[in-house]
């Protein structure tokens, strides 16, 4: 049912005749029936299964934070440290989605709270490292405290920043405790999403079937506009946030230790997570169905780029400083930023214009 | 009249002069000769490139200016005849040029910590260009104070009052700088990304244009939170005109256009239903026509154009307008572009940009 919102301050005007010429004309008219097709498969296909692995690594990331704590001893601290890699790279995955729920109530960022140049969340969290506070030490209470210390940022630190070595030296240190409150908080955040999306008549249903009293998108053109938004802004956000944050160019200065993951060597695993996200997206949704055959190999050629990205990604040294440092490094780090702005180029452009945005996805944003 | 001390492309033309006449190509001249009225807007050329282009009210291209980087808004003294357009959110540059090439383009870069917003305006004098600016760290809307006898050195700003301050303009005494503050967070180190949707503030802003101080601000009602002010005219008898772009449930019906004076309260415009669902629920851009009485709206997520009786509200006509752009005063009614190239009669090979500026 459409909603009409009063200021409490309308001036009543008559309403009077005018001149009304031609019919609405929105800028992508596709077929209802494709569109619901499309973004069912999206949401059932990518953004559900997406959220659920997510809440279930995290799980895992907090069983094996709370075993370190128990017995805190090589072997664990590994499996703590891989169930952290396998968290951060299922949360890369669906990182990806950048709208709805995510970025309602500080979910974004209490998962991650990223980039952050002034370094806010590693002085918070050396903070409340360098006291004894048992509040930090509760998921439930550490999910009202600062974003920047409760999220994948704070507990890299936790396993791999200064004094990590604690973590081997005594049972249920404050440390370690600290670190499986922000596992479980992540899990918090993980199952809130999950259950947001997985709820029949909520927002997946509102994704799946545009309509007239639809609270998300009115029309399939902008159920659809809002999709490839996910996935242009992705690309985006790999290429401005990722790797330009440490590296834009041979000739410009380099921050590799402003690149997320540094310290646990994880910045390349998520990195291409991210990728394979959006890769599986444009897969899953199966977009490449919404366009005429003349321009469906833009779909295979964006595919088949981001291929050769997720590729590339895997062969750069998880070391940052030498990435940044050697020649042969920088070259393949200079191809991802290049291959980085043909995808997006291709999505924006290519694809927005074929669906019916004459100038692209990104040009018709309004402001 | 449009706003302020109105030339006519006659008056452009003898500003611009002999040399920027006789370096127009015969069918530029052409256009410009036969053109009652000269606007300005940013483009994205179909090699990718952006520029701002002067343009007949026919729509044809008269000339063109190369820029760095996409552009927004635009600004033009009527005073000098300079003319801005500020980078789009969270763009760092303001090109300033002469349409009539007389004198050199000077480039402003936002000061570390700011970028701009996309909108500005000069004072009536011409004296200060005043620019929407993001005090990113700080999550506040500035606006940055420019003098424009002095290469448009940076010479202060003011507190806007708000958050994710977007369109902004001069009163036509000089004495009132009037702020839409949009209410939605960004930061450059999140792209566009708009990062509080769930918890917006937008107000709108009158300002002492000579010491800042806080001379009036609306905040909307908690019904209205997600309702983004974003752009602003004024009317000859000093009415502020504000549309709107509305962030909530997209099956709501908002009020996406009112009015308010200084003294005065905000005055949402009851659009007729059939108008606010052609609108999509968000305008992108607004303009008077003092001459007509009217104020012209565009909506590209909805396709459309309308014309609002600026007295009363009223709806005057509607159209359809695919992807529709900018507006601008015409001689009579509204000038309308499109981002697939469409401005009035004329379609060029560009994508015209999110707004209209008309010089003359």
């Amino acid at each position: 049912m459409r909603k009409i919102l009063f200021a409490g301050l309308v001036s009543l005007l008559p309403a009077t005749a005018f001149a009304q010429e031609g019919e609405p004309a929105p800028s992508v008219d596709l077929p209802m029936a494709d569109v619901t097709k499309v973004m069912t498969a999206a949401v059932d296909g990518f953004i559900r299964p997406g959220y659920d692995a997510f809440y279930e690594s995290a799980g895992k990331m907090t069983t094996a934070m709370k075993a370190l704590c128990e017995v805190p001893s090589k072997a664990n601290y590994d499996a703590a440290k891989g169930a952290f890699r396998d968290g951060a790279v299922s949360w890369a995955h669906i990182e990806v989605v950048r709208v709805g729920p995510v970025i309602e109530q500080n979910r974004f960022e209490r998962i991650l709270f990223y980039p952050d140049r002034k370094s806010t969340g590693l002085k918070q969290v050396q903070s409340v490292l360098s006291k004894v506070d048992e509040t930090a030490t509760d998921p439930a209470t550490l999910g009202t405290k600062s974003v920047a210390m409760q999220g994948f940022g704070a507990l890299e630190y936790v396993l791999a920043g200064t004094g990590s070595d604690e973590l081997l030296k005594a049972k249920n240190s404050y440390r370690c405790r600290y670190g499986a409150a922000i596992a479980g908080n992540i899990a918090n955040v993980a199952k809130e999403l999950s259950d947001i999306w997985d709820a029949p008549d909520g927002i997946q249903k509102a994704w799946e079937q545009p309509g007239p009293d639809n609270l998300n998108f009115r029309t399939g053109g902008e159920a659809i506009t809002a999709l490839l938004g996910i996935l242009v802004h992705g690309a985006e956000a790999v290429r401005d946030q990722r790797i330009e944050t440490f590296y834009k160019g041979a000739d410009k200065a380099k921050f590799p230790k402003q690149a997320l993951f540094w310290r646990s060597e994880n910045t390349w695993p998520t990195i291409k997570g991210n990728l394979e996200g959006l890769s599986t997206l444009l897969e899953k949704s199966g977009m490449v169905e919404l366009l005429k055959e003349k321009d469906r190999p833009i779909v295979a050629a964006t595919q088949a780029q981001l291929k050769s990205m997720i590729e590339l990604s895997a062969k750069i040294t998880p070391d940052l400083e030498k990435a940044v440092g050697n020649a042969a490094e920088r070259k393949k780090l200079d191809t991802l930023l290049a291959d980085g702005k043909d995808v997006i180029a291709k999505l924006n452009d290519g694809y927005g214009g074929a669906i019916g945005l004459s100038s692209g996805f990104s040009f018709a944003d309004g402001d | 009249m449009w706003r302020g001390e109105a030339i006519d492309r006659r008056g452009f033309l003898k500003a611009a002069g002999i040399a920027f006449t006789a370096a127009l190509s015969p069918r530029s001249l052409m256009a410009l000769e036969r053109t009652d009225a000269v606007y300005a807007s940013g483009f994205r050329a179909p090699d990718g490139s952006f520029g701002v282009a002067t343009v007949s009210e026919r729509g044809e291209i008269i000339d063109r200016v190369a820029l760095p980087a996409r552009a927004h808004g635009m600004a033009y003294s009527t005073a000098t005849g300079r003319t801005v357009a500020f980078a789009r959110r969270p763009g760092t540059f303001a090109m300033v040029f002469d349409p009539s090439r007389q004198a050199e383009p000077v480039m402003i870069t936002s000061p570390e910590g700011r970028h701009f917003y996309g909108h500005g305006h000069f004072s009536p004098d011409g004296r200060f260009l005043y620019a929407s600016e993001n005090d990113f760290d700080g999550n506040r809307g500035m606006i940055g104070v420019y003098d424009a006898r002095d290469r448009f050195r940076r010479i202060g700003e003011f507190d806007a009052h708000g958050i994710g301050t977007h369109d902004m303009t001069v009163s036509d005494d000089g004495k009132l700088l009037v702020i839409a503050n949009g209410g939605i967070e960004t930061h450059p180190d999140f792209g566009r990304t708009k990062l509080n949707v769930d918890r917006m503030e937008p107000s709108l802003v009158l300002l002492d244009a000579k010491t800042g101080a806080l001379i009036q601000r609306h905040r909307l009602p908690a019904s209205l939170k997600q309702l983004s002010t974003r752009h602003l005219d004024i009317t000859e008898n000093g009415r502020i005109w504000f549309a709107c772009q509305w962030e909530g449930a997209r099956n709501a019906l908002p009020p996406l256009a009112g009015w308010f004076s200084k003294g005065e309260d905000l005055s949402f415009v009851p659009l007729p239903e059939e108008t606010t669902l052609r609108l999509g629920n968000y305008i992108g851009a607004i303009a008077v026509n003092r001459r007509d009485g009217v104020v012209g709206l565009t909506s590209p997520v909805g396709g459309a154009a309308v014309t609002l009786d600026a007295k009363t509200g009223a709806v005057v006509k509607e159209e359809t307008v695919r992807e529709a752009a900018g507006v601008a005063p015409a001689a009579h009614g509204i000038a309308v572009s499109s981002y697939d190239g469409q401005f009035n009669e004329t379609r060029s090979k560009v994508a015209w940009d999110q707004h209209i500026v008309r010089l003359g």
